[in-house]
């Protein structure tokens, strides 16, 4: 398979299944995530067994992505559950709120509400 | 009747060698009606992120984007969408490197009433501009209309 020029299949990443020079993996091979990564200037894309903090892997048949958690989560099941908040929201039923519910109390350390 | 094709002026200054470095002078051309002045940052962004709106990194300051078309990468989009998407994310002008995607030229050709310039590079241009986001280069660049000289006229 001649590689056209700028596109290589052979791809350096393990999970690669095509890609470009200037992109970075174009696609990835089953069961991998297609990331896309920002370095700079640059954004190019990688393939992943499980996505990176911040971020949630979604399947579907034409491509796994990974998409980002909404901004106020550290980390997250999927766009409506998150498992850890950003400093100065607390995690209460898989979101992350300023406040957290009558009865329950802030804590700091786990950023979470709790009783 | 057949819309005039204005091409684009692209100067591109490393922010290093602000603000005395001489800028390279490269060509491009608009599509989509969409011809005008901007200036920004230069960014690339992959095919495959303007796909959704996912909410993704937000640019702080004035920001154009780059995106190199690969015509193996099934678009998720018509082209003048993923335009409008990376208009919608804050770029001030969308460049698109089309060396590797024959059919975009003809696909963003017939497109009207875009927001902010769209142009398209090829051939060295293309590479050139690429080749500073391969060695992310940090860059302004600033788009213009070229100015075709104006013929005498002769009676």
């Amino acid at each position: 398979h001649k590689p056209i020029s700028g596109v290589s299949s052979g791809c350096q990443q393990g999970g690669c299944l095509t890609c470009s020079d200037y992109n970075g993996c174009l696609s990835c091979k089953p069961r991998f995530f297609m990331h896309l990564e920002r370095i700079g200037m640059k954004q190019i894309g990688v393939c992943m067994t499980s996505c990176p903090p911040g971020f949630y892997g979604t399947r579907s048949p034409e491509r796994n992505t990974c998409t980002k958690c909404r901004s106020e989560c550290d980390s997250c099941f999927n766009k409506n559950f998150c498992t850890h908040c950003r400093a100065g929201f607390y995690l209460h039923l898989g979101k992350c709120q300023e406040n957290c519910p009558e009865g329950m109390v802030r804590s700091d350390a786990q950023r979470e509400c709790i009783l | 009747s057949e819309r005039p094709v204005l091409r684009a002026i692209i100067k591109v200054t490393l922010l290093k060698h602000e603000p005395t470095g001489k800028p390279l002078t490269l060509e491009g051309v608009f599509v989509g009606g969409s011809a005008g002045k901007a200036e920004g940052k230069l960014m690339q962004y992959h095919p495959l992120s303007l796909c959704n709106t996912s909410e993704d990194e937000r640019q702080e300051s004035d920001f154009i984007t780059i995106v190199k078309l690969e015509h193996r990468v099934h678009h998720c989009l018509p082209l003048p969408d993923k335009a409008r998407m990376a208009l919608d994310k804050g770029a001030q002008a969308v460049i698109f490197d089309i060396r590797n995607d024959a059919s975009a030229a003809a696909e963003l050709q017939e497109v009207d009433s875009l927001p902010r310039p769209v142009v398209l590079v090829e051939d060295n241009n293309a590479k050139e501009l690429m080749d500073l986001v391969n060695k992310n280069e940090e860059a302004k660049v600033v788009i213009e209309i070229k100015m075709e000289p104006k013929w005498p006229h002769y009676d």
